[in-house]
């Protein structure tokens, strides 16, 4: 299982970067972490004719507080991020779905941005953006910068709206207040698998109500798929009105699971309904008592 | 397709080389500076037998190209134990707990060991046991593993069983 | 029958750590992708695209013209050979197998061609530059499809690859119409992968007219070498096949196969070394499976529960090109496992198709306990009664031994009941439960599982697997040298067999050598097969170590003018009984047996060295044993937790407690990853679907519980009295799990025996029937 030949450049700053992709367009693959890249060149499946690794460019390391909120840089490491005590402070979510990227392994090479930017439907990141909110920051030669939120990032399975031309160059997380509910649970035959069915999310709390909710669901569709309708009805209600198997139902709604060789769509349905039920009466649960 | 010459400490030995930017680090390691110690199992970054230590981090020498070790140090198990062939902490824990059958899967379950407990660090055994989630044995079943990180963690290490 | 050795070792007994791991440890094996020879050349394959259908045309002008590449052959090239490929007992398929295919394709990854290149990156360029034009046709892929009248081979009769039979039985119908109680069951077990971690691999490397090395991944040196002789019309003393560290065999690596094959004919046509190392992505899709079996079988019990007759019948799917046609002979043999005998009767057939060929797996009759197993399990649930008296009332008892299955095999000194009574000292079988009733209150779902069994090790009457052999040097350094017909992949024997010289020869272990990795060193061994090197290669060196001992007695008692049998050999001093001045060393009496004939006693042969090689008096060596499982299955996503597993052995003397527990664990990792996670599947077009490690599930830490172990140990007829372990683990693994899911889910009605046991079939049968 050998690579097809290929050219390979390492930019040292995001100038060059652009003006390679400018150059290359759909010829060539932006290299990160490649933990996913690499088994795919590996198995020929992809064959580019130009990699491109970022990982020599400082400019796109690092998580710093912004006016908005935490602004992760896309080659940051994924055990880096993990340990990374502002952001566990500012946004526990994040770092909870961080530890159950992969392997200890693969999180020593994998970035943050990566796996953004991968849009692997059953993987926990991407969701975490959509639910969260992110806006991801882009940026080409030809047009400068633009920002992408989350939620309008992904197309498809492995499809983004991330053009040939473009790089990542942050991916910006709004600010959550510091009490939120942290949701998460993953369905997985074993650590590092992928995901059978995952949820990720946040509740912010203003007065005993709920101020702002979002939700994504992984291994529900050929996309990260935002709860919308769920987000929705928890707005403004009181922690001890809420009914969980009600919410459950509306973010089972949105989602569009298939069968594939790990579990079929009805399994994903029903296991879907029953954690987010439960994550979701539990996270309330241990609210209510605090 | 292009070469590119390469500076990279392996094992502490500073070496020279030029490599095709599509040779893998593991590739690179085993055929052209003769790690063959590094075992290519699955190429495909699932199974661990082929991690290795760059930078002082475990990560899997089948997902990275040689041109990226360009100036990093790198730790293949060849260096782990002593100059006089005693063997590490790592090792002999291995070795008094059975912890290997066939050997193939072993040196990427050392390296990461190796990388968990050197230095000063202190991990628990839980912290071990997840690490090694990201290795495939098909031969132990993983018991000696697992009672080789305890002995390293400190865990008192039971006796498996009576016989007769 | 002979002492066994256990009561004064100093080795055998102890977890002797092991020799191999110094190497190994350090990085310091010598596996195939290891060997580097001058010139060596670097192979890939041209495989088909399809299952089945016609090439029409293959241009591989392109290959051969991409810069790097050696050569690119096709099975034209290699037909001045005329290669056709024998199994592990040296004789032929029906189906002659060739390393290439030419003309047609029959499973998906058939080798069309070999390329030869300076690396595997451009030989697999080139490989990708191949021109095939198919006309495809509908393959045939599950055992059924095999049973209809398209011929995956033409020119055969059907897609029988073989058909056996038990003898006659015109009671059985009788018994199972008037039997109080009758249990029938279809057991599915799926395709599975051996997924050795080390993949096959072969270097070839021609030195002159006629003689031939061969690096390759095996389980016998001597084995390979006789199949690659028969292959190429060598006489196989002219080839010398070497495999020092091999990374797992579990009956992948019995035999050389196709690419194996095709990579020796290059090397032989070009006059170069070849080295061709298969990927992962071969190795889950291209290398020889296994286990794709069903089988039917039913039960039939008087009011008390006992056995009367047990009819099975059985089929199993060979794939396109098997190692050998399996229609379940050995299942046949050892079905009615340790149970007192019962009217029986087994059909068996094996189907080809057009897929991948069947292989050798540990323990290829696993079947055997698998459905038994779990059928009484569902009987004991259908007739109301425990499942651990149901075992109790028709398991053997000592009493009742020696007996004799139903197909004529002696059962000699099992020990059913004993290691049942062994494993339930462990586990409070009352106290579960309670704990599993309490728990289905509250809607959760744990489960038992029990099983018993008898493995048949160190089988002997058939040529290949008869016998081992010793031979042992000591040289004027006093250090031991044993050449041994065996070999590893990982068993541990080069300590096992250390361990037994030592003590024999009473030497300290570290000045024993063991050598088993050159065909040319010592006489024939069939390897690893069938649990039997340590029994067997075991009571050689067992005697061969005393041959020696008692030389060495002899001449110190010639030459210091003592009676031998005052003589004692420890920890490599020779000394005799009340006189502690006229000790000697070892490396005495061997400068004395090599340097000075004249002192040795009159007509003794000069020298140290002994040879000895030794077949079991009985046709098996059984071990016994009883496993018990504790499960949970996640009410709400269907996942299995395995919370505890105990085994209760009786392999013997254990020559070393470290390794024969290794090897149960490893068997039952097996088995764990066989009933819950892995899967060979295939499309509709017969293209394999797993073919990564990311879908095909091998168990992984989080897979396995620590396995708790118990042991009694019934010493066997065996010089040595050991009895085999290697392929226990998997076959009692999996009914004891299977057993334990289908107790968790018995409120949800009768488990479908249908393997893997997914979290979505649990799910969906929890689903579908209100818990009882």
């Amino acid at each position: 299982m050998k690579p097809a030949p290929f050219d390979y450049v390492a930019p040292t700053s995001v100038e060059e970067a652009l003006e390679q992709l400018d150059r290359s367009g759909t010829d060539a693959t932006i290299l990160a972490g490649g933990q996913t890249l690499m088994p795919l060149l590996a198995l020929r499946m992809s064959t580019p004719s130009v990699i491109v690794d970022i990982n020599r460019i400082d400019a796109l390391k690092g998580i710093a507080r912004t006016g908005e909120g935490m602004r992760i840089a896309p080659v940051t490491r994924q055990n880096e991020a993990l340990a990374s005590e502002p952001l566990a402070a500012a946004l526990p979510t994040v770092t909870r779905a961080i530890g159950h990227v992969g392997h200890f392994q693969t999180r020593n090479r994998g970035t943050v941005g990566g796996s953004i930017a991968l849009g692997e439907p059953a993987a926990e990141l991407p969701a975490t953006a959509v639910a969260l909110g992110a806006e991801i920051e882009v940026h080409s030669l030809r047009r400068g910068e633009r920002r992408i939120a989350a939620e309008h990032l992904y197309v498809g399975p492995y499809a983004t709206t991330v053009e040939p031309d473009e790089l990542v160059t942050a991916i910006h997380f709004p600010q959550w207040p510091a009490d939120s509910i942290v949701i998460f649970r993953e369905v997985a035959r074993r650590p590092g698998d992928f995901a059978l069915v995952g949820l990720v999310g946040a509740i912010a709390i203003s007065d005993g109500a709920v101020a702002q909710a979002g939700f994504a669901w992984f291994g529900m569709g050929p996309t990260p798929m935002k709860a919308w309708q769920a987000e929705s009805a928890l707005f403004g209600e009181k922690l001890s009105d809420i009914d969980p198997r009600a919410i459950a139902e509306l973010a089972l709604d949105e989602t569009d699971p298939f069968d594939d060789h790990s579990a079929t769509a009805d399994y994903r349905r029903t296991v879907g309904r029953r954690i987010f039920t439960r994550t979701l009466s539990e996270a309330l649960d241990l609210r209510k008592a605090a | 397709m292009s070469e590119h010459e390469i500076t990279v400490t392996v094992n502490g030995q500073r070496r020279q080389a030029k490599v095709e930017a599509r040779t893998t680090l593991g590739d690179f390691l085993r055929s052209q500076l003769g790690y063959t110690g590094l075992h290519l199992a699955c190429e495909h970054g699932v199974c661990g037998a082929c991690t290795l230590i760059v930078d002082g981090r475990a990560v899997r020498s089948c997902l990275m190209f040689a041109v990226q070790v360009d100036g990093s140090d790198v730790r293949t198990v060849e260096g782990v134990a002593e100059a006089d062939g005693t063997l590490s902490p790592v090792q002999q824990a291995m070795r008094e707990c059975h912890a290997l059958q066939c050997g193939f899967c072993t040196p990427g379950v050392v390296m990461t060991l190796t990388s968990l407990t050197e230095g000063d660090q202190k991990p628990d055994a839980d912290t071990l046991v997840k690490a090694m989630s990201g290795h495939l044995c098909r031969c132990t079943g993983y018991q000696g593993i697992r009672k080789a990180i305890n002995q390293l963690t400190g865990v008192p290490v039971a006796e498996a069983g009576e016989h007769a | 029958m002979s002492e066994p050795i256990g009561t004064a070792a100093r080795y055998v007994g102890q977890r002797v750590l092991r020799k191999e791991d110094l190497r190994l440890l350090t990085g310091r094996g010598s596996f195939i992708d290891d060997i580097a020879v001058p010139g060596m050349l670097y192979a890939a394959f041209v495989r088909s695209e399809i299952a089945r259908g016609k090439i029409l045309s293959m241009d591989l002008s392109q290959s051969r013209a991409l810069k790097g590449v050696y050569a690119v052959l096709s099975a034209e090239d290699l037909d001045p050979f005329n290669v056709v490929l024998s199994n592990m007992h040296l004789s032929f398929a029906e189906v002659p197998t060739r390393p290439l295919s030419s003309g047609d394709v029959r499973y998906v990854g058939d080798p069309l061609a070999i390329v030869i290149a300076e690396s595997r990156y451009i030989a697999e360029d080139a490989a990708a530059l191949a021109v095939i034009e198919y006309e495809p046709e509908d393959p045939l892929i599950t055992i059924a499809d095999g049973m209809s009248d398209r011929l995956v081979h033409p020119g055969t009769k059907s897609n029988l690859a073989q058909e056996i039979q038990s003898p006659p039985n015109d009671q059985i119908d009788g018994i199972f119409e008037s039997a109080a109680h009758v249990v029938r069951a279809t057991f599915k077990h799926q395709r599975v992968a051996q997924c050795t971690m080390e993949a096959r691999g072969v270097v070839s490397t021609p030195n002159g007219e006629g003689e031939l090395q061969v690096h390759i991944g095996c389980q016998s040196t001597h084995v390979f070498a006789a199949a690659i002789g028969l292959a190429f019309n060598m006489p196989h003393t002219k080839i010398r096949v070497l495999a020092k560290d091999v990374g797992g065999g579990f009956g992948l690596k019995a035999q050389p196969w196709r690419e194996e094959m095709a990579a020796i004919g290059a090397s032989l046509l070009l006059k170069r070394p070849v080295k061709w190392v298969e990927d992962r992505l071969e190795a889950l899709t291209t290398s020889n499976a296994c286990r794709e079996q069903e089988m039917t079988i039913g039960m039939a019990f008087d009011a008390d529960a006992k056995l009367l007759a047990l009819d099975c019948d059985y089929h199993s799917n060979n794939g396109a090109f098997p190692h050998m046609p399996d229609a379940g002979m050995p299942i046949m043999m050892f079905m009615t496992g340790p149970y007192r005998p019962m009217s029986f009767r087994f059909r068996g057939r094996a189907w080809y198709t057009n897929t991948i060929g069947l292989g050798g797996y540990r323990a290829p009759w696993a079947m055997e306990a698998f459905t038994r197993e779990a059928l009484f399990d569902k009987a004991a649930r259908q007739i109301g009664i425990d499942p651990v008296e149901i075992r109790r009332r028709n398991l053997l008892t000592a009493g009742e031994l020696p007996a004799t299955t139903p197909l004529g095999i002696p059962l000699l000194d099992i020990t059913p009941i004993e290691v049942l009574d062994k494993l339930l000292e462990k586990v409070d079988v009352a106290a579960f439960r309670a704990e599993q009733a309490a728990a289905r209150k509250q809607g959760r779902y744990l489960g038992l599982g029990i099983a018993s069994y008898i493995e048949p090790t160190a089988m002997t009457g058939m040529m290949m697997l008869n016998s081992d052999v010793a031979e042992i040097r000591i040289d004027p350094t006093g250090k031991v040298t044993a050449n041994m017909s065996t070999h590893s992949q990982g068993h541990g024997i080069e300590t096992t067999h250390a361990q037994i010289i030592a003590d024999t020869l009473g030497v300290p272990i570290e000045d024993v050598s063991i050598f088993q990795e050159d065909s040319t060193r010592v006489g024939i061994g069939p390897g690893a097969a069938g649990s039997r090197q340590a029994v067997i290669a075991g009571g050689a060196a067992i005697r061969a170590s005393k041959l020696l001992a008692e030389k060495i007695k002899a001449i110190a008692a010639h030459a210091l003018n003592a009676n031998p049998d005052d003589i004692t050999i420890e920890d490599g001093e020779v000394r005799i009984a009340g006189v502690e001045e006229m000790t000697r060393t070892v490396k005495d009496i061997a400068q004395l047996a090599y340097g000075e004939p004249h002192r040795l006693p009159p007509g003794m042969e000069m020298g140290l060295e002994a040879k000895s090689r030794y077949a079991p008096p009985t046709f098996a060596t059984h071990a016994t044993a009883s496993h018990a499982c504790i499960v949970e299955v996640d009410a709400d996503t269907g996942i299995v937790e395995i919370l505890r597993w105990v085994s209760s052995e009786d392999c013997g003397i254990q020559i070393n407690p470290a390794i024969v527990e290794g090897q149960i664990a490893g068997g039952l990792a097996q088995a764990i990853g066989s009933v819950l996670l892995e899967e060979f599947s295939f499309d509709d077009r017969a293209n394999p679907t797993a073919v990564t490690f990311k879908d095909y599930l091998l168990p992984a830490i989080s897979d396995v519980p620590v396995f708790e172990y118990t042991h009694i140990s019934t010493p066997s007829q065996t010089e040595g009295g050991f009895r085999g372990v290697g392929e226990g683990g998997i076959i009692i693994g999996v009914p004891t799990l299977v057993n334990a899911v289908a107790d968790a889910m018995a409120p949800f009605g009768e488990l479908p025996p249908d393997l893997p046991l997914t979290p979505t079939k649990l799910l969906k049968m929890m689903m579908e029937n209100e818990p009882a």
